[in-house]
């Protein structure tokens, strides 16, 4: 019977171990080694803001990974990887030994290394763990402040809201989001938030934090510093890849790293694969190998590696970048290439509306796509998902380009017409329908 | 999708004018066989159904939105009011919208998924086009 070990219990590994079952229906032996109990970090924002309780932050329970016949290492940590002998090592000293293995130990949040980064009431808002710390911190009436304004920031931003804190965003980029959207979509984005009362100070290096009589004291390179009960550093993630460096498995050295990967998801080794954050997988639209750390790509690349573990023979098309936040109803997306300098580029600016549209485009092909609105204006459209599908197929859009041009915001007759519909239908991750997200009878009754 | 509510701009049905308001055609869910929207879930809040429709259960959404860039046919929508994802459900199996067209634009049968629309949002859209370029 095959041994299979799963290291990380996040989204990754749990769309692997889910496929597995769905494929061998419990005909092998899986093996789970996770630091922490598996929970979705997506749902988080929604245990801050009190609209779900902390039960429904966790994706699998004790009985749930019994009855799909998983063993479970939950609180070890994986220490070494040896690809030779086929052993991972815990910190405990116990080794556990595998057929293959998927490495998907995800990202942990970076703080800055500035005097004070790790001081009491300056978090990290990441793990479970540093959930249950902000909860216990940001508190009706009390004063936050968020260093970095990028997703992470931005997907808790209306939870601090709820609680009844005063939030103040500080950023080193001279504006908010640098890293999701344009100029054009941040400046709108921007005021919607100082007229919900999200007080923003952008281009601001942060030097130092104190604590002064029980408070956050943030100083600044220039400007008056500002006084805190709370500090939320939303400032990136580093991938957890340390514990591989003496294991011989080809890395990036560039930009992002990560673990080089094929397009089965495996690394230079046959027998391990890498998913998620960890590992450098192929970007559908340009074909570049890229980390894309989106919980998105840890899904599909997860269920591509356990069709695999599971047997199968399945080459990964490769992962879109997008991303979706709201802040205070309104929406902003973006997709694919959304920043890319050598594209054509159509852009729509509704400003009575906070409404924005950006289409980029390579020759024929859509490539990348931005859409901002309040949720009232974007919902009623089919737009967002439209946007995504249109990029995903690559539609030729040659015919639509001057229309396009002269109104950004008109992208459904072109999806239609285009066929674009034909041509997702037979479009699958792992080259057969979904199943629900349930227990497969199959694993149950074996 | 039953909201329990008389809104059509909450409507998972959009229908497209063509050709200047002349001629429409009603856009929905193809219930395709990836189902992005449940498979991009980070809580399994979309089920498949009795009636093999991809369906949100309201009490485990929380309401991420993932669903909606994961769908490339953007038929997810958003509930503001509720704060969840919603989309076609065929009703369980017996669609209300069917029901209620007079003209049988809409009607429900058993049949392989495929891309109603595109050859007729292809023909409607020539003359658009080509006034457009001229």
């Amino acid at each position: 019977m095959a041994r299979h070990l799963i290291i990380g219990g996040g989204t990754a590994g749990l769309n692997a171990i889910r496929t597995i079952r769905e494929e061998d229906g419990g005909g092998s032996e899986i093996t789970l080694v996770s630091m922490e109990r598996p929970y979705s970090r997506m749902v988080l924002p929604y245990y801050l803001g009190e609209t779900i309780s902390e039960s429904h932050v966790f994706t699998a329970t004790p009985a749930s990974l019994a009855a799909w016949k998983v063993k479970t290492l939950i609180g070890r940590k994986a220490t070494a990887l040896n690809v030779k002998a086929n052993t991972l090592t815990l910190d405990d000293g116990s080794a556990v030994e595998y057929d293959d293995c998927l490495i998907a130990t995800g990202s942990r949040a970076a703080k800055p290394p500035i005097p004070g980064a790790d001081g009491p009431g300056v978090h990290s808002f990441w793990t479970l763990d540093e959930a249950r710390k902000v909860i216990a911190d940001v508190t009706p009436g009390s004063r936050v402040v968020m260093v970095g304004a990028g997703f992470i920031s931005f997907t808790i931003l209306n939870a601090i809201l709820a609680r009844g804190a005063k939030l103040t965003i500080v950023e080193v980029a001279p504006r908010i989001l640098p890293r999701m959207v344009d100029d054009a979509c941040a400046a709108i984005v921007d005021r919607w938030l100082r007229r919900h009362g999200v007080e923003i100070r952008a281009g601001a290096t942060l030097t130092k934090v104190e604590e002064v009589k029980g408070k956050r004291k943030l100083s600044f390179k220039s400007g008056a510093p500002i006084v805190a009960d709370a500090v939320i550093m939303a400032t990136g993630i580093r991938t957890n890849l340390e514990w591989l460096k003496d294991s011989g498995l080809e890395m990036a050295q560039d930009g992002q790293g990560g673990i080089v990967v094929d397009d089965h998801l495996r690394s230079s080794v046959k027998s391990v694969y890498a998913a998620g954050d960890v590992a450098r997988g192929k970007n559908l639209v340009t074909g570049a190998a890229e980390v894309h750390a989106i919980e998105p790509t840890a899904q599909e690349h997860g269920r591509v590696v356990g069709a695999n573990m599971a047997g199968r023979d399945l080459a990964y098309r490769g992962s879109l970048l997008m991303n979706i936040v709201e802040v205070c109803h309104l929406d902003v997306a973006s997709f694919g290439g959304w920043d890319d300098k050598g594209a054509e580029v159509f852009t729509g600016v509704r400003p009575e509306r906070s409404q924005y549209r950006k289409l980029l485009f390579r020759g024929g092909r859509l490539t990348g796509a931005m859409i901002c609105g309040p949720a009232e204006d974007i919902w009623t459209t089919n737009d967002v998902g439209i946007l995504k599908g249109l990029v995903q197929t690559g539609s030729d859009l040659s015919a639509w380009k001057a229309h396009l041009a002269r109104d950004p915001f008109d992208v459904k007759p072109a999806f239609m017409a285009t066929r674009t519909t034909a041509a997702l239908l037979p479009q699958t991750i792992l080259g057969r329908p979904s199943h629900s997200p349930s227990l497969p009878q199959s694993v149950a009754t074996r | 999708m039953q909201t329990g509510t008389f809104q059509p701009a909450k409507s998972v049905i959009r229908v497209s004018p063509f050709e200047g308001y002349t001629s429409y055609a009603p856009y929905t869910c193809t219930q395709c066989a990836e189902g992005w929207c449940m498979t991009a879930c980070p809580v399994g809040a979309i089920q498949i159904n009795a009636a093999g429709a991809k369906d949100v259960l309201d009490d485990k959404c929380v309401g991420c939105k993932l669903c909606t860039i994961a769908c490339p046919y953007g038929t997810m929508f958003f509930d503001s009011d509720s704060y969840k994802a919603y989309k076609c459900n065929l009703c369980g199996g017996a669609p209300a919208c069917a029901e209620a067209c007079p003209t049988q634009a809409i009607t429900f049968e058993e049949g392989p998924t495929r891309d109603w629309l595109g050859d007729f949002a292809a023909q409607r859209t020539v003359h658009v086009l080509a006034r457009e370029i001229a």
